[in-house]
């Protein structure tokens, strides 16, 4: 064949966009065969898929063409606007979530914790009385008190193994228990296997008729990959109510999980999606850590994606009140030392006359509260000024940290695992000014906190923490200073208003620089995104994309420690990594994620499927990496295709169509689409 | 045999030059330990990411200040396992007392990192690029603890392992180094022969990349995973007795024990375990820290149970970003300290001995009134296991700027 695989490439560029473009495409090629003639700025077409790669999760299949026809400009002054931009495909698909809509109370009450099960077991609490409802309570409560009485049971028939000694029951009794679970879930295994054969509605229907034991059973065998195969095909709301029997707060972890999934993969705001990640990793909250299971859906739709793109202290005062942050670093149960609170002195009741002396005072209860939680936590105002304002060089000291503490004690949660949410409680507060940064803050109760917050949102350091973090994100690793310096002062001069810092950003040369292109190393989450959208593929159930982001090792929602996932190449390419990822790549071309699926038809575009091998890998280089691949890359594969099982051509049947999944899937584990 | 193996090195060793039946290691140690190849000796660092509590871990419980400070979480006297009269373990690390006195195990309290930093981010970068204070330093010192080491003829790829999805800071650097996130799936398509034309193409694709960056990770990855396929680990089943507890961190001692009796050449390797951040009830005996407590300990006394005869060429050394404070705070936790305790256990440790000068609780005493005073660097702890153990006697780049001499180490290698 004399022609070049770039000429080829721009065959079906011409049929479908016309001359004008075909020629622009041309030049583009002809300027990366020879490096030294590269011009010094992007051609338009590299400009909008850098622009996607940056402020989206990459292009999908004909965003390059169609952002490039819009004006790259335009396009992300319009990102910048995502009230603008309609999205109403997105909310269909999120629509079945119910969770989603919901407040925190709602969520605890439809799908409730095991503390309010232990409480309904003790009397404490009533059952619900809606009967969908109420089957979900009940499953679980029967779990709880069957679980109560092989405690029993064990704790009689072996009391020397009961933590008599001190020790935990260990030995007989627990294996007796694993025996007869291993038992129990062999038979709803086996039960499992036989609803396979039934289509989903009919499967659902003969699950809800099963007793409560059974349904439980066939709950806990379907972990993993199983699950995902007996959910294949069922509607969400079938899921949910499925997986509620089993696991009533998994249906609200799982439903944050799958929506982050599909925001990111399918909404057209990407910018907003973008920014939204960017923001609840800056202000990490871990979803494993008790009562934020059920905290974090209300943290990112009320406190992080309203100011996304707003002022940082709006953004900074949301976090620092939400539930979410307040319970994952601990500032909730923190007690000025010289507070009423760690006095012991009593509460006030309005409805009394204060000159009546309080009627329960009982000293005990006063006395156990003081032992229980009498002072300061620093957790949270240690990471207020390391993670989230000044960045860990900003200038402030330990004293900083104590004295901030101070300011915040009362900032607290009432019942924040049954919902409740911010209250300022003086009692818990410590009287007296406070010194930060060398600022004197007054005595002013919950005032304080909101001047320190100001103070700090509006610092120096700060501007350019956030704007270095920014340009780490969306520039490079390491970030012209200049660049920098020109976002923190578009940052302290417009009042932390992040949408003016990101255009600083988007409108600067340094953004849009020849060196700048493919820069960035994919997170996980970026790779499996762009993937996901660059194959079109489309996800009915996005739980297995979620575990394969924890085989990449970046669980959603799941970074522990406070300062969340770097955005930096070196923290994810390693050998585990990327075997990770080719392993990833093939599995979703080939179609063997289950709940994802992915349309070679329509990568391959007008090419169509019965073309020829070299044509076909040509067409997915263009759908995929948008034709720019290395040679090399090209090469390896085009030389692959010889092997009957890429090419799947066969002695008695040499047209036969080329693996067009394999060959996709190569590409998406190729060096280039690692980068965006 | 009754006697231990420890007991029996140090006191008949000579005696064995020619019985035939013992094993391997104890007739190369008969004939002087200096004298073994260098390249069978291995150094396992262990990070417990999140500041443990070293004060609930080896308890001072000789200290009556401890429990003024901690009324409500401290270790009682009675339920400490003594070590010394006057530290003692906690409870829930029994797994780890029969490696205390058979001497496998050695303890240096008041260590750590010198550097004031109570940012867990930043000291655990501190900690794992072995120069405190400067963060300019691009590598770890794990991996230039390999790179001044004479390159031994068989260059395994597997000289330096991470176990998790990620490669550590401690082993960035110039040696290559590979993280393994589970041996059962480690290579491309898993054991599926069909993949094999994928796996070639994939290698050969990163192997002629010029994007450095994943072309370097891409060819060390490909010869990882041909070397572990013909050593099939997976074979290597652990040995009576180690029974490692459900978890990551056990689940990754396991796999490196695998990787080590397969023979592929493994010379540093790292693990790390988290949960160790307990700002709010922090518990006693019981509790969280006593969970992760057991978790940890177990773990390592499966490993090395399991390592047998090879755990005499081995050394593993614990370490954590920080201490914690010496009293309790208001929520029955601990806030961000300073020093902390380290173990080093292995063949070569002189073990069953508290390492390092304790400064005592006294309120004067403590560093900034309120954690543990400093006394041993955690780099002259390092310093000794890189130099005597691994060989290395760089040490003034592996741990650049810091006064390493081989006579101020703690002598714990005797």
């Amino acid at each position: 064949m004399s022609l070049s695989r770039r000429q080829i490439a721009v065959f079906p560029a011409i049929l479908a966009l016309g001359l004008a473009i075909s020629l622009q495409f041309a030049g583009a090629s002809k300027g990366k065969k020879d490096p030294a003639s590269r011009p010094a700025q992007m051609d338009e077409q590299k400009r909008a898929m850098h622009a996607l790669n940056r402020l989206a999760f990459g292009p999908r299949t004909g965003d390059v063409e169609r952002v490039t026809a819009m004006g790259v400009d335009k396009w992300i002054d319009l990102q910048l606007h995502p009230e603008k931009i309609d999205d109403h495909a997105l909310e269909a698909r999120l629509a079945p979530f119910r969770t989603l809509r919901m407040d925190t109370r709602e969520m605890v009450e439809n799908f409730p914790p095991p503390q309010v099960i232990k409480a309904i077991a003790e009397g404490k609490q009533s059952m619900p009385s809606d009967p969908a409802r109420r089957a979900i309570y009940q499953a679980q409560l029967d779990r709880y008190e069957a679980r109560q009485e092989r405690k029993q049971e064990a704790g009689n028939t072996d009391p020397a193994a009961n933590g008599a000694s001190g020790k935990p029951a260990m030995t007989d009794g627990n294996g007796e228990e694993q025996a007869r679970r291993r038992e129990d879930r062999l038979y709803a295994d086996l039960k499992a296997e036989d609803l396979l054969d039934l289509p989903p509605d009919q499967r659902m229907k003969a699950i809800l008729k099963m007793s409560p034991e059974d349904q439980r059973a066939i709950g806990t065998s379907l972990r993993g990959d199983k699950g995902d195969e007996f959910m294949e095909g069922m509607k969400p709301q079938q899921r949910e109510t499925l997986m509620a029997l089993n696991n009533p707060q998994q249906v609200v972890t799982s439903e944050l999980v799958q929506s982050k999934l599909l925001r990111a993969a399918y909404s057209e705001r990407q910018l907003q999606e973008v920014m939204n990640d960017f923001w609840f990793n800056h202000f990490n909250v871990f979803i494993g850590k008790g009562a934020d299971r059920y905290l974090l859906t209300s943290y990112e739709r009320d406190v992080i994606a309203p100011h996304a793109l707003g002022k940082f202290e709006d953004l900074l005062v949301a976090t620092a009140q939400s539930p979410a942050m307040l319970f994952y670093l601990d500032n909730w149960l923190s007690v000025g030392p010289n507070s009423d609170f760690a006095n012991g002195i009593p509460k006030r009741n309005p409805n009394y006359n204060w000159r009546r002396p309080p009627r329960n005072r009982r000293p005990a209860q006063v006395k156990q509260a003081k032992g229980k939680r009498s002072g300061l936590n620093e957790n949270y105002g240690r990471e207020l000024m390391e993670l989230h304002t000044l960045g860990v060089n900003g200038g402030y000291t330990q004293k900083d940290v104590t004295e901030v503490a101070r300011v915040l004690t009362g900032w607290t949660l009432k019942q924040p695992r049954q919902g409740g949410g911010f209250i300022f409680e003086e009692r818990m507060h410590e009287p007296g000014d406070k010194q930060v940064l060398g600022h004197r803050i007054k005595s002013s109760g919950e005032k304080e906190g909101r001047e320190v917050l100001h103070i700090l949102a509006h610092q120096p350091a700060t501007a350019k923490f956030i704007s270095t973090k920014l340009a780490m994100r969306f520039v490079s690793d390491n970030p012209p200073p200049a660049l920098v310096d020109r976002m923190a002062q578009t940052f302290l001069r417009r009042d932390g208003d992040i949408r003016e810092v990101l255009k600083t950003m988007f409108h600067s040369p340094e953004f849009w620089a020849p060196d700048s292109y493919r820069a960035k190393v994919k997170s996980p989450l970026e790779f499996v995104i762009s993937a996901v959208r660059a194959s079109d593929a489309e996800i009915g159930d996005a739980l297995p994309l979620a575990r394969q982001l924890q085989n990449l090792g970046m669980p959603l929602y799941g970074m522990q420690p406070p300062t969340g996932y770097s955005t930096k190449a070196d923290a994810w390419v390693n050998s585990a990594a990327l075997l990770g990822r080719m392993n990833f790549a093939l599995a979703l071309t080939a179609g063997k994620l289950k709940g994802v699926q992915v349309d070679s038809d329509r990568m391959l575009g007008a090419t169509g499927a019965n073309a020829d091998a070299q044509a076909t890998l040509i067409a997915l280089e263009n759908s995929l990496l948008a034709g720019d691949v290395s040679r090399q890359t090209h090469d390896t594969i085009a030389a692959q295709m010889n092997d009957p099982k890429i090419s799947q051509r066969q002695l008695d049947d040499p047209a036969r169509a080329p693996n067009s999944s394999a060959i996709a899937g190569l590409l998406l584990g190729s060096p280039e689409f690692q980068r965006r | 045999m009754s006697i231990t193996r420890r007991v029996f090195l140090r006191n008949g060793a000579m005696a064995v030059v020619g019985t035939a039946a013992l094993p391997h290691f104890l007739t190369r140690a008969a004939f002087g330990a200096t004298a073994l190849d260098a390249k069978n000796k291995r150094l396992v660092v262990i990070f417990q990411r999140g500041a443990a509590d070293g004060l609930n871990i080896v308890v001072p419980h000789g200290e009556p200040a401890y429990y003024a400070m901690r009324p409500s979480i401290n270790i009682p006297r009675n339920a400490v396992l003594d070590l010394d009269g006057f530290f003692g373990l906690h409870p829930a690390m029994s797994s780890l007392q029969p490696l205390w006195s058979q001497r496998h195990l050695a303890i240096v309290h008041a260590a750590g990192s010198p550097d004031p930093s109570r940012s867990h981010f930043d000291a655990q970068d501190f900690m794992e690029s072995g120069t405190p204070g400067i963060k300019a330093t691009e590598d770890g010192w794990l991996n230039r603890a390999l790179h001044s080491l004479p390159q031994p003829a068989d260059k395994s790829a597997f000289r330096a392992i991470s176990l998790g999805p990620s490669l550590p800071r401690i082993l960035a650097g110039q040696e290559p180094a590979v993280a393994v996130n589970n041996i059962n799936d480690f290579g491309v398509g898993g054991r599926n022969a069909n993949a094999a034309p994928a796996a070639n193409t994939f290698e050969a694709m990163y192997a002629g990349s010029v994007d450095s960056v994943l072309h370097g990770t891409g060819q060390e990855t490909f010869e990882a995973v041909k070397m572990l396929k013909s050593a099939d680990p997976s074979k290597y089943k652990p040995a009576p007795g180690a029974d490692y507890p459900r978890g990551r961190f056990g689940e990754s001692l396991k796999q490196l024990a695998q990787l080590i009796k397969a023979n592929l050449g493994v010379q540093v390797a790292f693990a790390d375990i988290g949960g160790w951040d307990h700002h709010v009830s922090e518990g006693s005996t019981q509790g969280q820290i006593a969970n992760v407590l057991r978790e940890f300990s177990q773990s390592l006394g499966a490993f090395w149970t399991d390592l047998g005869d090879l755990a005499e060429d081995t050394i593993v050394v614990t370490m954590s970003e920080f201490g914690r404070t010496a009293r309790e705070n208001g929520n029955r936790g601990t806030d961000h300290g300073h020093a902390n305790v380290m173990f080093v256990m292995g063949g070569p440790v002189m073990g069953g001995k508290v390492y390092g000068r304790w400064p005592g609780l006294d309120q004067s005493q403590l560093y900034e009134g309120r954690d543990l005073a400093l006394t041993t660097d955690f780099r002259r702890v390092l310093g000794e296991a890189v130099h005597r153990h691994l060989g290395n006697q760089a040490l003034n780049q592996v741990f650049p700027g810091f006064d390493n001499q081989p006579g101020k180490f703690l002598k714990y290698l005797g």
